[in-house]
């Protein structure tokens, strides 16, 4: 799932209410026939439980692609892509390729994931997989994370071209199976299955770029072009061990301490890049004078200001903006309560900051922690590093020029870095640019669930993004 | 557990005696020992693997096939679990061998265990569970904690009843199944099946005593353990919110807990001393050279002399002996590779000096951690372990026993370090004593509970020569 920057905002920004406009009661851009037939798909698409394992991937995949194939796409050109995911998860990626009668440019890839983070109906007010519309909220899994991003994108295909719209370039819709696992459906895509994949750029719609505050102050929209390296790394002390009643001079758990105190105070190196630089002169803006303000503005003037670098850094609007972060996560260690431990193990997990290699950051770590604490990435995940996607102004001129069209002139676009990872990150290795631009938006925090419980997407945010979208294909796209 | 002796050199218990030459183990005698050890090493009594009461009837047959009579032994199932130590359906065996006649006296105990501490075969250079016999040992989890002190029992008695001797009083078998977790079976021994075992007079116990030689071949000495430090388990817990991984909290309750470990790691508990371990030091004293000897010379002159006792602590071999120790042992944290930990803890175990609370051992550390983020817990409920008084026949006849097969062998009185089995009878009343025969090369092999765990192959024959002399000269006249 794509994080938004925005909800992390919210608490920044929420100062100083002015009386607004409640964004949900604000009418629907999308044509009464068209909401309909919206509804009806995602109605359809959010009580199939398409959780890791269940085998209901495949169903969606129907679903999305019976649009497209009643909207006038040929079979020849709808690709079902079965694989499997975590070991014995059998899932399903769908490509469809909407060709340009002309075609003058490279293709453009637009992403999205069909699967859903499990949900419980014990842990839930309502059944997860029944589609509810209540309070002016589309309810159920997968309502933001990301049903509403795969009908949204569709069904702005299906109703272009009703209108007759013929685009100037191939757009190529790729959905893949186990987005919130495994990332293998991407990481296909952008290699094996690449002949069908290829192009210039692609539109990620996991994840609304949006959001306002509680006193519906609009946050901003993030346009996610750059993320780090997600890698984790084992660190691992060995020791002869013995019984408990004799402790000996050295201790693995205790070596391992030690040398997670080095990991605790250790900062990397501050680095900036287009797509950072860019999101703190909005930051710059929006904070004014305020102290974060001032460092922000020191740091831009002078990208050798470490001391400015970590001040922002220690803020926690802006944890992980600034460099590569490492944290202990999970600790494991010794093997009977009275005996002497012979191995403990901390898991360190890493987000990288993009065109860093991991092993350099290996290197980094074993330098810190010294020779006898073993470092090793964990051999289940190597990451990719990523560069970040360049700042392309036809991208952000589309995305700006929809997001005050559809949403508000008063909701400003701006570039970010994500410090998580999703299907985009494995296009950007493998040199295609990502773009995270979905125009559906929340209320933060409150409509902050995916992942979590009553999951909910604002009615009018549901049914705006498909009109979002039909610009974002004709900006680009004619 | 099991504790071996360091380097000493001098006898304090008694003077060396002129012993009889030891009994000989017959071929058979030899073969029916290793088979008995090798099936037994290959069992992996491992809390929650189910295996100890398959042992506890193979070992019941060793019995029943050597003409014990089936009504005088029991397997005795329970369950034994605890939140922290792990659970199991195990079970303990009862042998009772009665006396030719009246009885003399109440029986003897003979105590022991059959379960073993975990061993992961990635930590170890051989499988922990298939014996194999390699430069003159035997290697598997168990060889010294203590399956070869079941054996050792085991055979010696089967090796008398064949012989035709008839115990004067009876001698009573309790081997448990979960010494080295949650101490359930002796617990039961101690209160529940006190009238199987005929409310004995006092117990030897397997698990403790036994001795070494030091690696130049000269005899290190043989403790008999009359004392033990108290058992007791502590967890330091951090909490924490949590959160993504990808942002990073100031707080952590990883880092939380690495710094109050940091905190332990270089803590000493204060100096203490009591009759048998100053016995012990006495012994040590007079032969002991260079800086430990004067260091235990010195504490004994001035038990005020931290510094001096501290030298003593940080000597490989007499580890535990001047205090209480903690150290960690188990760690615990997180919940996903890319999430911040919401929970991490630390498993504290402690040996605490005879006669201190557990309970003033958890303030104690409290005011070491002295973070209100750090909780310290306890474990169980242990209370302070009690000496046994020095019996002249117990003594005298471990004497024997060891200076027959080792001719000029030191003895020591011995507080243990660890815990046995012989807490709960201790505490019930009934003396217990480390009594076990068999020795090993010290430091090299101190490898109880660590990995490649080994046994002198000549000790496990030893042994069997040991118990049946001990139980000769205790039971026989």
């Amino acid at each position: 799932m794509n994080r938004a920057i925005a909800f992390v905002l919210a608490t920044a920004l929420s100062t100083g209410a002015i009386a607004a406009t409640d964004p949900r009661t604000v009418p629907t851009q999308l044509p009464p026939a068209w909401q309909a037939k919206a509804r009806a798909v995602f109605k359809q698409a959010i009580e199939i439980p398409s959780v890791h394992h269940r085998g209901q991937v495949p169903k969606v995949a129907k679903l999305l692609a019976d649009q497209f194939r009643a909207a006038g796409i040929p079979d020849a050109d709808i690709h079902f892509m079965p694989y499997e995911g975590l070991p014995g998860d059998q899932t399903e990626a769908l490509i469809v390729r909407w060709r340009s009668p002309h075609p003058t440019k490279k293709p453009i890839l637009v992403l999205g994931h069909m699967d859903v983070v499990e949900a419980k109906r014990s842990d839930w007010k309502y059944d997860p997989f029944e589609f509810r519309e209540e309070g002016g909220y589309f309810l159920g899994r997968g309502t933001s994370d990301m049903k509403n991003g795969d009908v949204a994108t569709t069904m702005a295909a299906v109703k272009l071209m009703s209108e007759g719209f013929k685009p100037d370039r191939d757009i190529i819709f790729l959905y893949s199976g186990d987005e919130e696992t495994e990332g293998k459906g991407a990481t296909l895509g952008s290699t094996k299955w690449r002949n069908l994949t290829d192009a210039e750029f692609g539109l990620n719609a996991d994840g609304g770029c949006a959001s306002y505050d509680q006193n519906f102050k609009p946050l901003g929209c993030g346009i996610s072009m750059a993320e780090k390296t997600f890698q984790t790394y084992f660190m691992t002390t060995h020791n002869p061990g013995g019984h408990s009643s004799r402790p000996r001079p050295d201790n693995a758990i205790y070596d391992l301490a030690d040398a997670l105190e080095k990991v605790r105070t250790y900062r990397f190196q501050p680095m900036q890049n287009d797509v950072t630089r860019a999101y703190f002169e909005e930051r710059a803006k929006q904070e004014g004078n305020s102290q974060l303000g001032q460092e922000i503005r020191a740091w831009l003037a002078n990208p050798n200001d470490g001391a400015a670098a970590d001040a922002i850094e220690a803020n926690p609007l802006e944890v992980g903006i600034t460099r590569t972060r490492c944290v202990a996560t999970m600790l494991s260690g010794g093997h009977a309560d009275n005996a002497l431990p012979q191995s403990a193990t901390a898991t360190v997990n890493c987000r990288i900051f993009p065109g860093v290699e991991p092993p350099v950051v290996q290197a980094e770590l074993q330098k810190l922690v010294g020779p006898n604490v073993e470092v090793k990435p964990d051999p289940n995940y190597i990451g990719q590093p990523t560069p970040a996607s360049p700042l392309r102004p036809d991208v952000v001129a589309a995305v700006t020029n929809a997001v005050h069209k559809v949403i508000g002139k008063d909701m400003d676009v701006y570039p970010e870095m994500s410090t998580g990872a999703s299907d985009g990150s494995f296009f950007r290795a493998q040199g295609i640019p990502v773009y995270d631009i979905d125009g559906s938006w929340g209320i933060s925090p409150l409509d902050e669930r995916a992942h979590g419980l009553d999951e909910r997407i604002p009615v009018r945010a549901f049914y705006d993004d498909v009109v979002y979208w039909t610009m974002i294909f004709k900006s680009l796209a004619s | 557990m099991r504790h071996l002796l360091a380097a000493v050199s001098v006898a304090v218990l008694a003077a060396t005696s002129v012993s009889a030459a030891p009994p000989k183990l017959t071929q058979a005698e030899h073969d029916a020992t290793h088979a008995m050890f090798e099936h037994v090493i290959n069992t992996p009594t491992v809390i929650g693997r189910h295996n100890v009461p398959a042992m506890a009837q193979y070992v019941a047959d060793q019995f029943k096939a050597a003409g014990f009579p089936a009504e005088d032994i029991h397997v005795m199932p329970y369950h034994t679990g605890s939140a922290t130590q792990g659970e199991d359906d195990t079970a303990a065996l009862i042998v009772r061998w009665r006396a030719a006649g009246t009885p003399k006296a109440k029986p003897i105990l003979l105590l022991g265990h059959m379960d073993v501490v975990e061993a992961k075969p990635e930590d170890w250079s051989v499988d922990p569970f298939k014996m194999i016999e390699k430069d003159g040992y035997y290697y598997g989890r168990g060889t010294t904690d203590m399956k070869d002190g079941i054996v050792g029992i085991t055979q010696a008695m089967i090796d008398l009843k064949r012989a035709g001797f008839k115990p004067t009083r009876d001698i009573v078998v309790l081997f448990t199944g979960d010494e080295e977790t949650n101490g359930i079976g002796a617990k039961k021994g101690a209160t529940d099946w006190l009238d199987l075992l005929g409310h004995p007079e006092f117990g030897l116990n397997a698990d403790g005593g036994g001795g070494g030689f030091n690696e130049d071949g000269s005899p290190a000495g043989y403790t008999l353990q009359t004392a033990e430090k108290t058992y007791a388990d502590y967890t330091f817990t951090v909490h924490n919110r949590g959160g993504h991984s990808s942002k990073p909290r100031k707080d952590n309750a990883i880092y939380s807990l690495a710094h109050a470990l940091d905190k332990l790691e270089s803590y000493r508990f204060q100096p203490m001393m009591n009759e048998t371990t100053r016995a012990y030091f006495e012994g040590r004293a007079k032969t002991e050279k260079g800086p430990l000897g004067d260091a235990m010379r010195r504490w004994l002159a001035n038990p005020n002399d931290g510094e001096a006792a501290d030298i003593i602590e940080a000597s490989e071999s007499e580890v535990g002996l001047t205090r209480t120790r903690c150290v960690a042992t188990r760690l615990f944290g997180g919940h996903a590779n890319n999430a911040l930990p919401q929970l991490a803890t630390a498993r504290i175990n402690c040996r605490i000096f005879p006669g201190v609370d557990p309970n003033a051992v958890k303030a104690e550390l409290e005011r070491l951690v002295n973070d209100p983020e750090v909780i310290v817990t306890r474990e169980d409920d242990n209370v302070a372990s009690l000496a046994s008084p020095l019996r002249p026949d117990v003594t005298a006849a471990y004497t024997r026993a060891v200076q027959a097969l080792h001719p000029g062998m030191p003895i020591f009185p011995e507080m243990s370090t660890g815990a046995s089995d012989a807490r709960p009878f201790r505490v019930a009343g009934i003396p217990i004593y480390g009594a076990n025969g068999g020795w090993a090369v010290v430091p090299i092999d101190n490898r109880a509970h660590g990995r490649d765990e080994r046994l002198p192959v000549q000790s496990l024959y030893d042994n069997v020569v040991h118990w049946e002399m001990m139980l000769q000269d205790l039971a026989g006249k």
